[in-house]
């Protein structure tokens, strides 16, 4: 599949980072023209250890995913009000249970034809990063035929 | 009550005398009520509780209410019950607060995943009539691995080529252990010093407890590999080296430390043991090192991290040799 840098993949969470990387894509791609922006929100099913019964588990991931979809749609508000055309956004909620929101982004990024990714970064220790790893860190080494764009 | 027990302990142990005769516990959810003498029911099973487990660090006991030494009166082994206590805490390491999750619901899995494995205790979960999950756990009849290590009286070196090489074959074994928890998409959760044992009658380490749980960003696996290098590096030293007790070991030597030769999480613990004991390999100190505050570069797997342990296993086997 042939990979279109003005196609750009904007991998999303509930963070002030995201919501800096979006804003920052916005500011870029605002005056250009030919962009086609897909704002992606992964969420990795909350372990049910975490939880002492199913119910409590399940009413957490549905009001994840019900502020994860509000969180898109103020996301893409955000690059209109920026002077992007409505059509040019999308953006996509999608759910996993594997352990790697990294792969999911890549995986999505290849099959989309993604040129561009961008994603946002907190500040985090070294500690930090061997202990929970790192999202960003994990698509700069291993993302493939694509631009990466780290917003910090 | 005292007599529905005390005639269950007639019938089932005879020769066993107890103090006190309690109550029959069907339902296990208030576990603070059961005390010695109580007997847990589980389906047609009776386990007499005989005390409270307890923790001990920093020389006091912090007793866990909801794990019970218990008599199995059916067969007479002695048992450990864990009851179903949730509770979120948080876990310190160094500066770091993790919140961390206890689950019985892990717990029991692992348990099933690794039955008849020598590598891990082993137990079996039974629900009470409440549903509560209880672990019914075989006792491991050993010490904790660091405390065996730690009271060999001899001279580091000499520890190192004769002792170290035998501890560091089965702390390889005891590493795939992990790893094989992690193929199957499972976490220890827990790695520490006082989970890894060792079993007096067949020397074999076995790890223990593994409900914990937590939340991680991408790498669920980064917690369980930081406990192995501490682990490691702990076995390599015969024990912990901070700028107060290095009297102990350099006399009047002086040496210089850096912030790179301490541990990346807990800031006081040296890891560059090759500064300390330079006949250590340098392929194994460059493995300490990923575990320091200069590291740059993690394991992500414990593969990875055993790829660069094993042949460290020969290279020490040799140098003892030569």
């Amino acid at each position: 599949m042939k990979h279109e840098f003005k196609k750009i993949l904007i991998a999303v969470d509930a963070s002030e980072n995201a919501k800096r990387a979006v804003s920052y894509v916005g500011e870029i791609v605002s005056d250009g023209r030919g962009f086609r922006i897909t704002l992606l929100y992964v969420l990795r099913r909350v372990e049910r250890d975490l939880f002492p019964d199913e119910s409590t588990w399940m009413e957490k991931i549905e009001k994840e995913k019900k502020s994860a979809t509000k969180m898109l749609e103020r996301l893409k508000g955000l690059l209109v009000e920026k002077g992007l055309d409505a059509k040019d956004v999308t953006h996509e909620l999608i759910e996993i249970s594997d352990f790697s929101i990294a792969q999911a982004i890549m995986d999505f990024q290849e099959k989309g034809g993604y040129g561009t990714v961008v994603i946002g970064r907190r500040g985090m220790s070294k500690a930090e990063e061997f202990l929970f790893g790192s999202i960003s860190n994990k698509i700069v080494h291993y993302a493939k035929n694509c631009a990466v764009w780290v917003i910090e | 009550m005292s007599n529905e027990v005390q005639e269950l302990v007639k019938r089932l142990r005879p020769n066993l005398s107890i103090g006190q005769y309690g109550r029959i516990y069907r339902d296990t959810t208030e576990f603070m009520k059961i005390s010695y003498g109580d007997v847990i029911a589980l389906e047609d099973q009776h386990y007499l509780v005989l005390r409270d487990e307890a923790e001990r660090s920093f020389g006091i006991e912090d007793p866990k209410y909801w794990v019970k030494r218990c008599i199995h009166l059916e067969s007479g082994e002695r048992k450990i019950l864990k009851l179903v206590f949730y509770e979120k805490f948080t876990l310190k390491l160094g500066d770091l607060d993790i919140p961390c999750y206890r689950s019985p619901r892990k717990e029991g899995r692992i348990l099933d995943l690794v039955r008849g494995d020598s590598r891990f205790m082993q137990g079996v979960s039974k629900k009470d009539e409440k549903g509560n999950l209880v672990r019914i756990i075989d006792v491991v009849s050993g010490k904790r691995l660091d405390h065996h290590v730690f009271e060999m009286e001899m001279p580091h070196r000499e520890y190192f080529f004769k002792e170290f090489p035998g501890i560091l074959e089965k702390f390889i074994d005891s590493c795939r252990a992990i790893e094989f928890l992690h193929e199957n998409r499972e976490i220890h959760g827990d790695i520490r010093r006082d989970h890894l044992w060792r079993e007096y009658k067949s020397g074999n380490y076995v790890w223990i407890d593994f409900d914990y749980a937590y939340e991680f960003e991408e790498n669920p696996f980064g917690l369980d590999i930081f406990g192995l290098g501490s682990l490691l590096i702990y076995l390599a030293g015969k024990q912990i080296y901070t700028m107060a007790n290095l009297s102990q070991i350099l006399g009047d030597k002086d040496l210089e430390f850096e912030k790179q030769d301490f541990s990346l999480l807990y800031k006081n613990r040296i890891v560059n043991l090759r500064k300390l004991f330079p006949y250590i390999p340098e392929q194994m100190n460059v493995i300490f090192m990923h575990f320091s505050q200069g590291a740059e570069v993690f394991y992500e797997t414990v593969s990875e991290f055993l790829a660069d342990l094993e042949p460290c296993l020969e290279i020490i086997k040799n140098k003892e040799a030569s």
